[in-house]
Formats: structure tokens, C-alpha cells, sequence
């Protein structure tokens, strides 16, 4: 290797390195379960030294819940992206949806992470769990279409129900697969709101 | 769960074998209820069961091995309920039957908040063993639901995972529920419930107009 090796910027390293543990544990927990991951495969797998791992977070639960919020964080930036640019409050639905899915598609790992392993690995996990699925009930809520007299449980019950298909959808080992679901969780979300069986559009945008 | 009475009784060990089984069931789902998973001690089910700790252990290896149990028993409770709703609706049409069902698996409910929780919120929280059966749990109500459910009419149809997502709305809008301390008012989400499910097969406006006419 040269000895011109150009340095690159501390923090650049610092933040790729936050980045690689956040990765190397949501796919330990997808694979093992997050019991069985230990910090030493972390380690390992994100190729880091230990002592790196205690610098950036507390242990093993600070870290899975940091890469939990980070990804979080990240599926809401995307929704919230997709329906802005939707000219309809149904475009807008849809789009969501359909960012959720495409991230589930590419992110199999870290989507099992956040929605399969959170609930059962610690009770601060499954707290993050449940605040994530609120948020994007209040999501949902600010850009469903008007539906006069809809039970005021109406999002509720049609995030459970998504919540629920992906996580089968993940658990089957068919994440990457989960874009194809598109077509038929649009109409369940938008069934209550525009009726049963309406074709709704999903021209895929890409 | 009563316990039975001292001394000579002239029960069978089977039948006390049984008693005690079941009150440890009922216990521990109680003391998980009251004080969540981490507090739920072996004292503390044997306590609630009026049953000695060596006598938990004649019939379980562990706590988990008696959630486990616990766990199966309300599926099959829960389940026998809303069969039970099921066969008394007789002859009558699909959405009474989706109403009987809903209203008897509301009402147990709320009779028995620590039934709810264990079901609801405890089983998915345990991890991956007893994930698995609350996943079949879900998948046995998708049946109840799909049978006799209406066929999309011409040009339209009911996309394939309705009945699943219909029923894993329910369970995900219930958890959430008793994690805020609801379990007892459950009972009160009965409309909102019923005419979200009708909704998804017939449509709001029909939904609505069978449900408000009771």
C-alpha cells in the first residue's frame, strides 16, 4: 500500500464506523436473534476494535437501540419525502407506502431488526417499537384522505394491519420481495376511504 | 381460582393435579398482568395460586415452561369463545357472524384483562418460541374470519391479504390498548371494531349501516 494514502477526514471515519456496528447488529439480530448476538461478533463483523464499540455507545443495548432509531428515523424521512411530492392525498398514501416497502425490500436486515426482534428483545426496545408505530399512525392519520364518520380507531387498526403483513412477509425469509405487496396493501388502506375493490393506482414511479 | 380445601377431601390426586395446574396458569398470567414479565417470580405465581414452590416444580420446569402452557391455554380459551359465537349466530349471514364473534372475543376480554395481556401483548414480547403461536393464533382467526366471507362482486376485488391484515389490526389496535392500561374498556371498541372489519369486505357506507342498526 502507498505510503500517499490519503487521510480521510476523522469524522468521515468516526461516522462510517457508527454506521458499520449500527449494520453488523441488525444483521446479527436478523440472523441469531438478539440474545444470541454477542459484542464480540459485533466487533467482528463491523470491523472495529472493542474498545471503539465502548467510545460510540454504553453496550450492546445503546447500540441496538441507536441503530433501531437510525433506522426509524430513516423510513420516516423517506415516507415523509414520497407523500410531499404526491399531488393527491391518495398519491400521497401510496407513495408512503410504497417508500415503506421499497425500504423493507432493501433493507431486509435492518427492517427485521425494527420490526420483528425490537418487540421481544428488551422492554426499551419494545418501547421504541411501539412510539415508532404511533408516530406513523399520526402519519398516516395527517395524510389520509377525508373519510366522513370513519371509527376514530380507523388508522389504528390499517397500520396494525400493514405492520402486521410485513412482518409475516419478513418472518417468511420474502423481505426482499416486499415492493410486490404494494398493489394489495394500497387497497386495504385505501378501501375504508374510497371503497372496497377500486383499482387504485400504483404506477410505480420508477 | 379457589383453592381446595385442606385435609381429608376425598378428592382424586388427578383431580388436585388438575386444580393446582390450572390455578399456576391462572396465577402466572395474574402476577404477569400486575406486574410484568421481569417481576412474574416463581414465589410470586405460587403465592397467587395458594400452590408451594415445590409443587410448581411437579408440574413446570421454569417460569417459561409455565408461560409457554399459560400461553396455549387463553389461544384455546380465546379461540373456544369465538367458536362458540360462531355456532349460536345458526344460519344468519356473514356479518352477524363477524359481530357475534367480535362482541364474545371483547366481552372475555374484558372480563379477564390478564387473558388479554398474555394473549396480546405478554406473547409477542416473549420472544421467538412463543412468537411462533401467536402467530398461529392470529392465522386461526383469519379462518373464522374468511369463512363465508362475501365474494367480491364483478369488477372488483378484496385483495388477498385482507383477512390477514383485518386480523392482525385488531390484535396490533387491542395490544395497544391494554399497554396504555385499557384492557378493562375494551368492550367500548366494539362499533369501532366491528365496522372496521365489515368495512374492508363491503364498504364503509354499509359497514356503517349494519352497525348502527345493531
Amino acid at each position: 500500500m502507498s505510503a500517499m494514502r490519503p487521510e480521510l477526514p476523522r469524522e468521515f471515519v468516526a461516522s462510517h464506523k457508527r454506521r458499520r456496528m449500527m449494520d453488523a447488529i441488525a444483521e446479527l439480530t436478523a440472523e441469531g436473534g438478539y440474545e444470541a448476538t454477542k459484542i464480540a461478533d459485533i466487533v467482528r463483523r463491523a470491523a472495529v476494535a472493542r474498545k471503539t464499540l465502548y467510545d460510540n455507545f454504553d453496550g450492546k443495548e445503546d447500540l441496538f437501540l441507536s441503530a433501531i432509531n437510525a433506522t426509524v428515523a430513516e423510513i420516516r424521512d423517506r415516507v415523509e419525502a414520497a407523500c410531499a411530492e404526491a399531488d393527491s392525498a391518495e398519491g400521497g398514501i401510496v407513495a408512503g407506502l410504497e417508500a415503506v416497502l421499497d425500504y423493507v425490500a432493501e433493507h431486509p436486515a435492518a427492517s427485521r431488526m425494527c420490526m420483528v426482534e425490537a418487540i421481544s428483545a428488551t422492554p426499551s426496545s419494545a418501547r421504541l417499537y411501539d412510539a415508532a408505530v404511533r408516530d406513523f399512525v399520526d402519519l398516516f392519520r395527517n395524510s389520509a384522505p377525508e373519510g366522513s364518520d370513519l371509527p376514530v380507531t380507523i388508522e389504528e387498526s390499517l397500520i396494525g394491519g400493514v405492520a402486521w403483513i410485513l412482518q409475516l412477509q419478513i418472518r417468511r425469509g420474502e423481505a426482499e420481495r416486499a415492493s410486490e405487496l404494494l398493489p394489495e396493501l394500497s387497497q386495504f388502506v385505501l378501501s375504508p376511504y374510497l371503497g372496497v375493490g377500486k383499482v387504485v393506482d400504483t404506477g410505480r414511479r420508477k | 381460582m379457589d383453592r381446595l380445601p385442606r385435609g381429608r377431601h376425598g378428592l382424586s390426586p388427578e383431580f388436585v393435579a388438575r386444580n393446582q395446574r390450572e390455578r399456576l396458569i391462572a396465577g402466572l398470567t395474574q402476577a404477569l398482568y400486575e406486574v410484568g414479565y421481569q417481576k412474574t417470580t416463581v414465589s410470586l405465581i405460587g403465592q397467587m395460586a395458594a400452590v408451594s414452590k415445590s409443587d410448581f416444580y411437579k408440574h413446570f420446569e421454569s417460569k417459561d415452561d409455565c408461560f409457554v402452557a399459560a400461553y396455549d391455554d387463553a389461544i384455546e380459551r380465546i379461540r373456544e369463545q369465538v367458536v362458540t359465537a360462531c355456532e349460536a349466530t345458526g344460519e344468519r349471514e356473514w356479518p352477524y357472524r363477524v359481530r357475534n364473534a367480535i362482541a364474545a372475543l371483547l366481552d372475555l376480554f374484558s372480563r379477564e384483562p390478564g387473558l388479554a395481556s398474555i394473549a396480546l401483548v405478554e406473547g409477542l414480547r416473549a420472544g421467538r418460541g412463543v412468537y411462533d403461536r401467536y402467530q398461529s393464533a392470529v392465522e386461526s382467526f383469519v379462518a373464522v374470519l374468511r369463512e363465508g366471507a362475501p365474494r367480491p362482486q364483478e369488477g372488483t376485488e378484496v385483495p388477498e391479504a385482507t383477512d390477514e391484515a383485518v386480523v392482525g389490526g385488531i390484535a396490533s389496535l387491542l395490544g395497544r390498548r391494554i399497554l396504555a392500561g385499557e384492557a378493562e374498556q375494551l368492550s367500548e371498541l366494539f362499533p369501532e371494531i366491528l365496522e372496521f372489519t365489515l368495512a374492508a369486505y363491503l364498504g364503509a357506507e354499509e359497514a356503517r349501516r349494519i352497525v348502527s342498526a345493531g
